[in-house]
């Protein structure tokens, strides 16, 4: 006689494995009381994190992961040259003033290379931003992050905060080493004071950077969970946007006639038109709020003197449709 | 209008089968806009043990579920998971259930190790507990040395394998797996089923279990949700359903006619079913009363089999549907 359909007893496949290292776990106490039975699982009574222990956790996690760090060699290429590359002009600089102390320093705190900190940071945020969400995203591993104690928004929040530390540490490290530079070769405190006090407006000029470049890098991103358009959607702005600004600016500063034939901004005053052109890319709007705040330095793009305040508007408008775009998506990714 | 609900934090295994609801609902509805109903006026109480959520494809179990998570807000209704309500405790929910989603949620780059560790850290565990506890879970479900590999060298059992890790390393007191069987073959499903009864019966969880195979996990639950368009069907506890499912098949060579007669004369109400005939088994007697009959009538007896009927057949109307050949699917 048959029992169709039967259950089968515990010991399945699955139990058999088990029997050596059960030992080692002996009776397990359990967490209410009484005892579970020997058989290896032990119940967890220890500490537990609450939501912001969990979010710090997740922060943590992508900040390493924005440098590569947790997953193979291969992941840390890009982190490590677009570091480099950063350091090198402050490097530069140290090198020169221990050659020639008391001159000029050549770099400057709040303008660092504009180009090259443009281009590295065009770079960083391309090839990592996508690596923080758009994982997550391709191997649709949200549901499990949204069936642990966090609340919706605290998973693109944990993200944001990660990837703009990371933005910071490439931005501001390379200026501490140019601090340190300089003030190694200066001579007496108040030229140390002095350069103390040029590095902080430069010091705020780099979180600026973070905190935008970050937002819209990630809400680039979170668009799709395949990192090579990520990738390329993030560069492209990015890049065509710097390129139009660059464009109109030169062709309004050096006049019509100089810029390509056709160009568009020529109808415009010389100055206004010169002035307007970096609203259009982030990377002029954040020199653009530089000088707006008193940044002296030549940047990218001429003064915009007394349309300054449209450029602080600009960084507040991306920054806040940036971040507002990126808390709608995972509104959204999280119902479904 | 539901009553306080009565279930704390830490149903022990203890008071297994004997405490209050794990999960609880009332007159619970969610629709999507207007045209989609998911679920519609569920209410039902489930008790500690394994529970089989059981429906078609699209039934609503795994908006129930999401909804049990405190992920989904129901359109109305109420629903308490562990005792917490839904609406208002979804955090506390999620510190005390695991969830093992129906789809593909692993990334292909890491380790088992990685991952679950990661998870773990997710579910409020500190960082040295986390890697503890990933070790234990992934060793639970019998991942061993591939745990160092890449998830994505992992087959398809192995991979449910670690969802399921994932689902346990926060020392949950309630597992919500979704169609955990899916995507495997039939030795993968025994030992995912096997995997699960044994966490249930032997690590004191209880577990809802959602598939849309009745016939495969009544095997392994101590009690049956049945949702068909978002509405209950039945709930009830395996004994009752069994009770009334305990059948025997007699098969004879020749002189079915005449023994279905004798059996109905004798008290039974046998069944044509294919070329044999069901009786159902009422106690250890009705083995003697069919003994006689065949012997009585001198019939060359075939096959003589108790089966137990597949609740799937329960809700399916009257008729030739016994014959069913076991192990299907």
């Amino acid at each position: 006689m048959t029992t169709n359909g039967g259950v089968a007893s515990a010991g399945g496949v699955a139990a058999a494995g088990n029997g050596m290292t059960a030992t080692g776990n002996g009776v397990a106490a359990a967490g209410g009381g009484g005892v579970i039975h020997d058989l290896g699982y032990r119940r967890y009574d220890g500490p537990r994190l609450g939501r912001a222990g969990i979010i710090r956790a997740l922060y943590w996690h992508s900040l390493r992961s924005a440098f590569g760090i947790g997953r193979g060699a291969k992941a840390k290429i890009v982190p490590i040259l677009v570091f480099i590359a950063m350091c090198l002009p402050a490097i530069v600089n140290a090198i020169a003033m221990a050659q020639q102390p008391g001159q000029t320093p050549v770099v400057d705190y709040d303008t660092y290379t504009y180009r090259l900190r443009t281009l590295v940071m065009l770079i960083f945020v391309a090839a990592q931003a996508p690596e923080l969400v758009s994982r997550d995203l391709r191997s649709h591993v949200l549901p499990l992050y949204y069936s642990r104690p966090l609340r919706r928004l605290d998973y693109p929040l944990a993200k944001y905060i990660a990837f703009t530390a990371a933005c910071l540490l490439v931005i501001e490290i390379p200026l501490i080493i140019l601090y340190l530079g300089n003030i190694l070769s200066a001579g007496g405190g108040s030229a140390v004071w002095g350069q103390t006090k040029a590095l902080i407006p430069g010091l705020g000029v780099g979180v600026l950077w973070a905190v935008l470049l970050a937002a819209i890098g990630l809400v680039l991103a979170s668009f799709t969970g395949r990192r090579a358009y990520a990738t390329g959607l993030i560069a492209i702005y990015f890049f065509l946007t710097w390129i139009l600004a660059t464009i109109l600016v030169n062709v309004a500063t050096h006049g019509a006639g100089v810029g390509p034939p056709g160009a568009p901004g020529a109808p415009l005053s010389a100055s206004l038109g010169a002035r307007l052109p970096g609203l259009i890319s982030p990377f002029t709007v954040l020199d653009g709020v530089r000088q707006w705040l008193g940044g002296t330095n030549p940047g990218p793009i001429p003064n915009p003197g007394n349309a300054g305040w449209a450029y602080g508007l600009m960084f507040l408008i991306l920054l806040g449709g940036s971040l507002g775009g990126l808390a709608a998506r995972y509104r959204k990714v999280g119902a479904s | 209008m539901t009553a306080p609900l009565p279930v704390r934090a830490q149903p022990g295994p203890a008071d297994a089968g004997t405490a209050g609801a794990v999960i609880q609902t009332d007159a619970l509805t969610k629709q999507y806009g207007h045209e989609v109903t998911a679920l519609d006026g569920l209410t039902v109480a489930i008790a500690p043990g394994i529970t089989g959520l059981v429906g078609a494809n699209g039934a609503g179990k795994s908006t129930l579920i999401k909804i049990l998570l405190g992920l989904l807000p129901p359109t109305s209704g109420r629903a308490a998971t562990l005792g917490h309500d839904v609406a208002s405790s979804g955090e506390q929910i999620r510190t005390l259930t695991g969830y093992m989603p129906e789809h593909d949620c692993l990334p292909p780059d890491v380790t088992g190790t990685e991952f679950v560790t990661h998870l773990g850290r997710m579910s409020g565990l500190p960082a040295t507990a986390a890697k503890e506890r990933a070790a234990e879970s992934l060793r639970h479900v019998g991942l061993y040395e591939e745990r160092y590999r890449q998830v994505g060298t992992y087959s398809t059992g192995m991979k449910q394998r670690v969802k399921l890790a994932q689902a346990l390393v926060g020392d949950p007191r309630l597992l919500l797996l979704d169609e955990p069987t899916i995507g495997l073959d039939p030795s993968g499903r025994r030992s995912m089923l096997d995997l699960i009864s044994r966490i249930g019966a032997e690590f004191g969880i209880s577990i809802m279990v959602s598939s849309h195979l009745l016939g495969e996990i009544e095997q392994i639950c101590d009690q049956l949700v049945v949702i068909d368009g978002g509405k209950l069907l039945r709930s009830d506890t395996m004994t009752s359903f069994t009770q009334v499912s305990q059948v025997l098949l007699i098969e004879v060579d020749e002189g079915t006619a005449e023994l279905t007669a004798e059996l109905a004369a004798r008290g039974l109400a046998p069944r044509r079913s294919g070329r044999g005939l069901l009786v159902r088994i009422e106690d250890d007697a009705t083995y003697d009363v069919v003994r006689d009959a065949v012997a009585g009538l001198g019939l060359p007896l075939n096959r003589l089999e108790q089966q137990r009927r597949r609740v799937e057949e329960l809700f399916r109307d009257q008729g030739d549907s016994g014959e069913e050949a076991p192990g299907d699917h």
